[in-house]
Protein backbone atom coordinates (compact mmCIF):
# COMPACT_ATOMS: atom_id res chain seq x y z
CA UNK A 1 0.00 0.00 0.00
CA UNK A 2 1.93 3.25 -1.02
CA UNK A 3 1.26 6.23 1.30
CA UNK A 4 -1.66 8.23 -1.31
CA UNK A 5 -3.57 4.81 -1.15
CA UNK A 6 -3.16 5.12 2.59
CA UNK A 7 -4.37 8.40 3.14
CA UNK A 8 -7.15 7.81 0.86
CA UNK A 9 -8.17 4.26 2.43
CA UNK A 10 -7.85 6.78 6.03
CA UNK A 11 -10.14 9.65 4.72
CA UNK A 12 -12.54 7.18 3.42
CA UNK A 13 -12.77 5.45 6.33
CA UNK A 14 -12.28 7.23 9.30
CA UNK A 15 -15.74 8.07 10.19
CA UNK A 16 -17.21 4.76 9.97
CA UNK A 17 -14.53 3.00 12.03
CA UNK A 18 -14.80 6.01 14.11
CA UNK A 19 -18.44 6.34 14.64
CA UNK A 20 -18.57 2.03 15.49
CA UNK A 21 -15.93 2.59 17.81
CA UNK A 22 -17.58 5.35 19.85
CA UNK A 23 -21.00 3.27 19.81
CA UNK A 24 -19.04 -0.08 20.83
CA UNK A 25 -17.22 1.41 23.43
CA UNK A 26 -19.39 4.20 24.30
CA UNK A 27 -16.31 6.40 24.66
CA UNK A 28 -14.40 9.24 22.89
CA UNK A 29 -10.93 8.42 23.71
CA UNK A 30 -11.13 4.65 23.61
CA UNK A 31 -12.62 5.61 19.78
CA UNK A 32 -9.55 7.17 18.64
CA UNK A 33 -7.07 4.99 20.24
CA UNK A 34 -9.05 2.23 18.65
CA UNK A 35 -9.18 3.30 15.16
CA UNK A 36 -5.43 5.08 14.93
CA UNK A 37 -4.04 1.48 15.90
CA UNK A 38 -6.68 -0.05 13.51
CA UNK A 39 -4.64 2.21 10.93
CA UNK A 40 -1.20 1.45 12.44
CA UNK A 41 -1.74 -2.24 11.85
CA UNK A 42 -2.95 -1.88 8.59
CA UNK A 43 -0.05 0.01 7.41
CA UNK A 44 2.05 -2.73 8.82
CA UNK A 45 0.57 -5.21 7.05
CA UNK A 46 -1.21 -4.61 4.24
CA UNK A 47 -0.15 -7.68 2.86
CA UNK A 48 -2.97 -9.60 5.25
CA UNK A 49 -5.81 -7.90 3.06
CA UNK A 50 -7.12 -10.01 0.15
CA UNK A 51 -9.42 -7.65 -1.79
CA UNK A 52 -10.77 -10.67 -2.79
CA UNK A 53 -12.42 -11.72 0.29
CA UNK A 54 -14.11 -8.11 0.58
CA UNK A 55 -13.96 -4.55 0.11
CA UNK A 56 -11.33 -2.35 2.20
CA UNK A 57 -13.88 -1.20 4.44
CA UNK A 58 -14.89 -4.73 5.96
CA UNK A 59 -11.19 -5.45 6.45
CA UNK A 60 -10.70 -2.00 8.38
CA UNK A 61 -13.78 -2.85 10.01
CA UNK A 62 -12.83 -5.80 11.25
CA UNK A 63 -9.92 -5.15 12.59
CA UNK A 64 -11.41 -1.99 14.46
CA UNK A 65 -14.00 -4.47 15.42
CA UNK A 66 -11.18 -6.85 17.05
CA UNK A 67 -9.44 -3.93 18.97
CA UNK A 68 -12.76 -2.65 20.53
CA UNK A 69 -13.90 -6.44 21.65
CA UNK A 70 -10.07 -6.24 23.28
CA UNK A 71 -10.96 -2.98 24.66
CA UNK A 72 -14.02 -4.07 26.12
CA UNK A 73 -12.76 -7.67 27.24
CA UNK A 74 -9.78 -5.95 29.02
CA UNK A 75 -12.39 -3.28 30.46
CA UNK A 76 -14.83 -5.76 31.53
CA UNK A 77 -13.16 -9.02 31.66
CA UNK A 78 -15.60 -11.41 33.35
CA UNK A 79 -18.81 -10.66 30.83
CA UNK A 80 -18.95 -13.08 28.13
CA UNK A 81 -19.19 -11.79 24.18
CA UNK A 82 -22.62 -13.69 23.66
CA UNK A 83 -24.95 -15.17 25.83
CA UNK A 84 -27.54 -17.18 23.82
CA UNK A 85 -30.77 -16.35 26.64
CA UNK A 86 -29.45 -12.91 26.78
CA UNK A 87 -32.81 -11.00 28.10
CA UNK A 88 -31.28 -7.15 28.89
CA UNK A 89 -33.15 -6.24 31.91
CA UNK A 90 -35.16 -2.55 32.45
CA UNK A 91 -32.87 0.17 32.58
CA UNK A 92 -32.99 3.24 35.00
CA UNK A 93 -34.47 6.11 32.93
CA UNK A 94 -34.43 8.69 35.45
CA UNK A 95 -32.95 12.46 34.53
CA UNK A 96 -31.79 10.71 31.65
CA UNK A 97 -32.25 12.46 27.77
CA UNK A 98 -33.47 10.04 25.49
CA UNK A 99 -30.19 9.55 23.58
CA UNK A 100 -28.53 9.02 26.64
CA UNK A 101 -30.90 6.54 27.15
CA UNK A 102 -30.60 5.07 23.78
CA UNK A 103 -27.30 5.14 24.54
CA UNK A 104 -27.06 3.05 27.23
CA UNK A 105 -29.32 0.61 26.31
CA UNK A 106 -26.92 -0.09 23.46
CA UNK A 107 -24.37 -0.38 25.77
CA UNK A 108 -26.34 -2.84 27.90
CA UNK A 109 -26.16 -5.45 24.53
CA UNK A 110 -23.76 -8.43 24.36
CA UNK A 111 -20.82 -6.91 22.52
CA UNK A 112 -21.77 -9.00 19.56
CA UNK A 113 -24.97 -8.36 19.21
CA UNK A 114 -23.85 -4.45 20.10
CA UNK A 115 -21.80 -4.43 16.74
CA UNK A 116 -24.32 -6.14 14.62
CA UNK A 117 -26.52 -3.89 15.60
CA UNK A 118 -24.50 -0.52 15.12
CA UNK A 119 -23.34 -2.38 11.67
CA UNK A 120 -26.88 -2.41 10.46
CA UNK A 121 -28.86 0.02 12.11
CA UNK A 122 -26.43 3.19 12.40
CA UNK A 123 -23.78 2.48 9.76
CA UNK A 124 -26.42 0.36 7.50
CA UNK A 125 -23.97 -2.21 6.16
CA UNK A 126 -25.51 -5.09 4.18
CA UNK A 127 -25.46 -8.28 6.18
CA UNK A 128 -23.08 -9.99 3.93
CA UNK A 129 -20.49 -7.25 4.62
CA UNK A 130 -21.33 -7.22 8.31
CA UNK A 131 -20.40 -11.03 8.57
CA UNK A 132 -17.52 -10.41 6.42
CA UNK A 133 -16.44 -7.75 9.26
CA UNK A 134 -17.25 -9.72 12.42
CA UNK A 135 -15.42 -12.88 10.75
CA UNK A 136 -19.46 -14.35 10.99
CA UNK A 137 -21.88 -16.45 9.45
CA UNK A 138 -24.60 -14.63 7.76
CA UNK A 139 -27.21 -16.96 9.67
CA UNK A 140 -25.51 -15.96 12.91
CA UNK A 141 -25.62 -12.06 12.34
CA UNK A 142 -29.20 -12.06 11.53
CA UNK A 143 -29.58 -14.08 14.88
CA UNK A 144 -27.85 -11.72 16.96
CA UNK A 145 -29.53 -8.36 14.98
CA UNK A 146 -33.01 -9.98 16.04
CA UNK A 147 -32.11 -10.50 19.35
CA UNK A 148 -30.37 -6.80 19.94
CA UNK A 149 -33.29 -5.06 18.54
CA UNK A 150 -35.91 -7.82 20.46
CA UNK A 151 -33.94 -6.51 23.98
CA UNK A 152 -33.77 -2.59 22.73
CA UNK A 153 -37.80 -2.75 22.28
CA UNK A 154 -37.95 -4.64 25.92
CA UNK A 155 -35.40 -1.53 27.21
CA UNK A 156 -36.66 1.14 25.48
CA UNK A 157 -40.54 -0.07 25.71
CA UNK A 158 -41.19 3.17 27.86
CA UNK A 159 -39.88 5.47 24.63
CA UNK A 160 -42.01 3.68 22.22
CA UNK A 161 -45.23 3.93 21.69
CA UNK A 162 -46.74 0.75 22.47
CA UNK A 163 -50.03 0.73 20.69
CA UNK A 164 -49.62 -1.19 18.15
CA UNK A 165 -47.40 -3.36 20.08
CA UNK A 166 -44.17 -4.52 18.71
CA UNK A 167 -45.04 -6.88 15.07
CA UNK A 168 -47.57 -4.13 14.28
CA UNK A 169 -50.95 -5.30 15.14
CA UNK A 170 -52.98 -3.03 16.82
CA UNK A 171 -54.31 -4.33 20.01
CA UNK B 1 -44.62 -5.23 10.58
CA UNK B 2 -41.26 -7.57 10.03
CA UNK B 3 -39.30 -7.77 13.22
CA UNK B 4 -36.70 -6.70 11.35
CA UNK B 5 -38.38 -3.73 9.72
CA UNK B 6 -39.23 -1.31 12.61
CA UNK B 7 -39.15 2.39 11.98
CA UNK B 8 -40.36 3.79 15.09
CA UNK B 9 -37.26 1.55 16.85
CA UNK B 10 -35.22 2.79 13.73
CA UNK B 11 -35.99 6.89 14.61
CA UNK B 12 -35.58 6.01 17.84
CA UNK B 13 -32.23 4.42 18.03
CA UNK B 14 -30.98 7.57 15.36
CA UNK B 15 -32.12 10.19 17.85
CA UNK B 16 -28.37 8.81 19.34
CA UNK B 17 -26.07 10.68 17.05
CA UNK B 18 -21.89 10.56 17.79
CA UNK B 19 -19.62 12.85 16.15
CA UNK B 20 -17.35 11.75 13.33
CA UNK B 21 -13.64 10.99 13.83
CA UNK B 22 -11.75 14.30 15.28
CA UNK B 23 -9.05 15.92 13.92
CA UNK B 24 -6.80 15.06 16.32
CA UNK B 25 -7.24 11.90 14.72
CA UNK B 26 -5.84 12.60 11.45
CA UNK B 27 -2.21 14.18 12.81
CA UNK B 28 -2.00 10.68 15.08
CA UNK B 29 -2.49 8.51 12.36
CA UNK B 30 -1.00 10.60 9.17
CA UNK B 31 1.95 11.99 10.81
CA UNK B 32 3.07 8.78 12.44
CA UNK B 33 4.04 7.60 8.66
CA UNK B 34 6.89 10.12 8.23
CA UNK B 35 10.12 9.38 5.90
CA UNK B 36 12.12 7.05 7.60
CA UNK B 37 15.22 9.08 8.54
CA UNK B 38 12.75 11.45 10.48
CA UNK B 39 12.87 8.80 13.13
CA UNK B 40 16.52 9.43 13.56
CA UNK B 41 15.60 13.20 15.14
CA UNK B 42 12.16 12.23 16.77
CA UNK B 43 12.55 8.12 17.72
CA UNK B 44 12.33 6.82 20.69
CA UNK B 45 14.14 3.44 21.97
CA UNK B 46 12.94 1.68 24.63
CA UNK B 47 16.07 0.07 26.70
CA UNK B 48 15.61 -2.20 29.30
CA UNK B 49 16.87 -1.29 32.69
CA UNK B 50 19.68 -3.72 33.34
CA UNK B 51 21.38 -2.34 29.87
CA UNK B 52 20.99 0.64 30.73
CA UNK B 53 22.43 0.44 34.17
CA UNK B 54 24.73 -1.55 32.57
CA UNK B 55 26.08 1.35 30.45
CA UNK B 56 26.00 3.78 32.46
CA UNK B 57 28.23 2.40 34.72
CA UNK B 58 30.73 1.77 31.69
CA UNK B 59 30.40 5.09 30.68
CA UNK B 60 30.96 6.89 34.21
CA UNK B 61 34.07 4.66 34.61
CA UNK B 62 35.60 5.32 31.39
CA UNK B 63 34.93 9.01 31.69
CA UNK B 64 36.42 8.69 35.09
CA UNK B 65 39.52 6.85 33.36
CA UNK B 66 39.84 9.02 31.20
CA UNK B 67 39.89 12.47 33.62
CA UNK B 68 41.96 10.34 36.23
CA UNK B 69 45.48 12.08 35.81
CA UNK B 70 48.28 9.28 35.19
CA UNK B 71 51.18 8.79 37.49
CA UNK B 72 54.33 9.59 35.99
CA UNK B 73 56.27 6.55 34.96
CA UNK B 74 60.12 6.07 35.78
CA UNK B 75 62.34 6.57 32.39
CA UNK B 76 62.83 3.22 31.22
CA UNK B 77 66.14 1.83 29.46
CA UNK B 78 64.24 2.31 25.97
CA UNK B 79 62.87 5.74 26.50
CA UNK B 80 66.13 7.69 26.59
CA UNK B 81 69.81 7.22 25.02
CA UNK B 82 72.90 8.88 25.89
CA UNK B 83 74.36 11.38 23.52
CA UNK B 84 76.98 9.89 21.59
CA UNK B 85 79.38 13.29 20.34
CA UNK B 86 78.25 16.21 22.51
CA UNK B 87 80.29 18.73 21.33
CA UNK B 88 79.53 21.23 23.98
CA UNK B 89 80.27 24.71 23.03
CA UNK B 90 80.72 27.10 25.97
CA UNK B 91 79.17 31.05 25.53
CA UNK B 92 80.34 33.49 28.02
CA UNK B 93 79.45 37.00 28.20
CA UNK B 94 81.31 39.95 26.63
CA UNK B 95 81.75 40.99 30.27
CA UNK B 96 84.07 38.01 30.93
CA UNK B 97 86.67 39.04 29.45
CA UNK B 98 87.55 42.53 31.17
Amino acid sequence: MTDAEFRDAYRAHKDVLYRFARRMTDSAEAAEDIVHDAYLAVWRTTSKFDSARGTLRSFLLGVTRNLALQRLRRDRPHDALEEDASIAGPIDLAGLERAQIVARAVATLTPLQREALILAEYEELPLDEIARATNAELAAVKSRLHRARENLRRMLAPLLETKGAVHGTNR
Amino acid sequence: MEPTDDPKLRKLLHEWKVENAPRSLDERVLGERRPWWTSLLRGSVRVPIPIALTCAVLLVWMTAALVRPRPASPPGDSEFQPVRDAQVRIIRSAHADR
